[in-house]
């Protein structure tokens, strides 16, 4: 088995990071765009581009809502994004263990 | 790990080794777990020996008493403590652990309301056993049973067997305690929930480390 196996678009550390965060959440809860910031340790600028990458592939969503003057951006890991992390949780584990 | 910009070749993915991956997946994982529970295994332990501290110290006042009078006032200090210390830490863990968290984990206005009128019943559904004459009516333990019950039943609406089972074992603890005489059920109070406490805390931490 190669790196291959493992999904391009989570097996980068930023991304990764992103995703495991948010799958610590439980089903059906929600993360604020900040507070995930906060987590990961990143610049607004670049959270946002790895968000939107993971946007396009459906592993996650995001909702901005309004409250009062101060809008609101919260993400989840969608179920395809919980799934793909499982996948590739699975393969990085066959690899390993291949290893 | 420390990763802040996507312009790295490990950042790209380019460098990124599976073995650097399974270690940083794991450590991101349980940081976020730790960070976004919002009743740490620390706090459930901590709790866990102030209950059995607070209504031990009330049990060995009370054990000696024939007949029995219920907790003097050098007592109450202690309680009104435990009770405003446990209230403050577990309010205040538990809002900096969601902050930014919205969903089902919150609980909902009317799963609150629910809580609220549990409480509130408490008194008055043990002033009506008083009034009726029931032995265990005016015992510690008989005030965990209506908001045990409520709890479990909330839990177990969302589905949240271990929340669920949280909240039996709590009113199981106040049913024990109505056997076990008016000094006896301020002990059995305090090892009950010292003990549904450590359960607790042992489950979380044991599902924190995955």
């Amino acid at each position: 088995m190669t790196d291959d196996a493992l999904d391009p678009l989570i097996h980068v550390p930023t991304r990764l990071k992103i995703v495991a965060t948010l799958a610590a959440l439980p089903d059906g809860d929600t993360l604020s765009f900040t507070r995930l910031q906060d987590m990961i340790g990143l610049t607004p600028g670049n959270l946002i581009i790895h968000l939107r990458k993971l946007e396009e592939a459906d592993y996650i969503s995001s909702e901005k809502t309004r409250n009062g003057t101060v809008s609101i951006t919260t993400v989840a890991l969608t179920g395809h994004g919980r799934k793909a992390l499982d996948a590739y949780t699975q393969a990085l584990r066959d690899l390993l263990g291949g290893l | 790990m420390n990763h802040t910009s996507d312009t790295t070749s490990a950042g790209n993915g380019g460098n990124f080794a599976p073995r650097q991956a399974a270690a940083l997946l794991d450590q991101t994982t349980q940081q976020a777990r730790r960070k976004l529970a919002p009743s740490p295994p620390w706090l459930l332990a901590t709790r866990a020996v102030a209950v059995l501290a607070a209504l031990g110290a009330i049990w060995l006042s009370v054990r000696g008493q024939h007949p029995y009078k219920g907790p003097t006032g050098a007592d109450s200090p202690i309680l009104v403590a435990f009770i405003v210390l446990n209230f403050t830490a577990t309010v205040a863990v538990r809002e900096r652990a969601m902050a930014g968290v919205r969903g089902r984990t919150r609980l909902r206005p009317a799963e609150i309301a629910i809580l609220v009128v549990a409480f509130a019943a408490v008194p008055v559904i043990m002033w009506a056993l008083a009034a009726a004459g029931v032995s265990f009516a005016l015992y510690p333990t008989t005030v965990l049973i209506v908001p045990g019950l409520a709890w479990a039943a909330i839990m177990g609406v969302r589905e949240g067997w271990r929340g669920c089972s949280m909240g039996l074992a709590v009113a199981a603890v106040g049913v024990v305690g109505a056997f076990a005489g008016p000094a006896g059920s301020w002990a059995v109070a305090g090892v009950g929930l010292c003990a549904v406490l450590l359960g607790k805390a042992v489950a979380v931490a044991r599902r924190q480390r995955g």
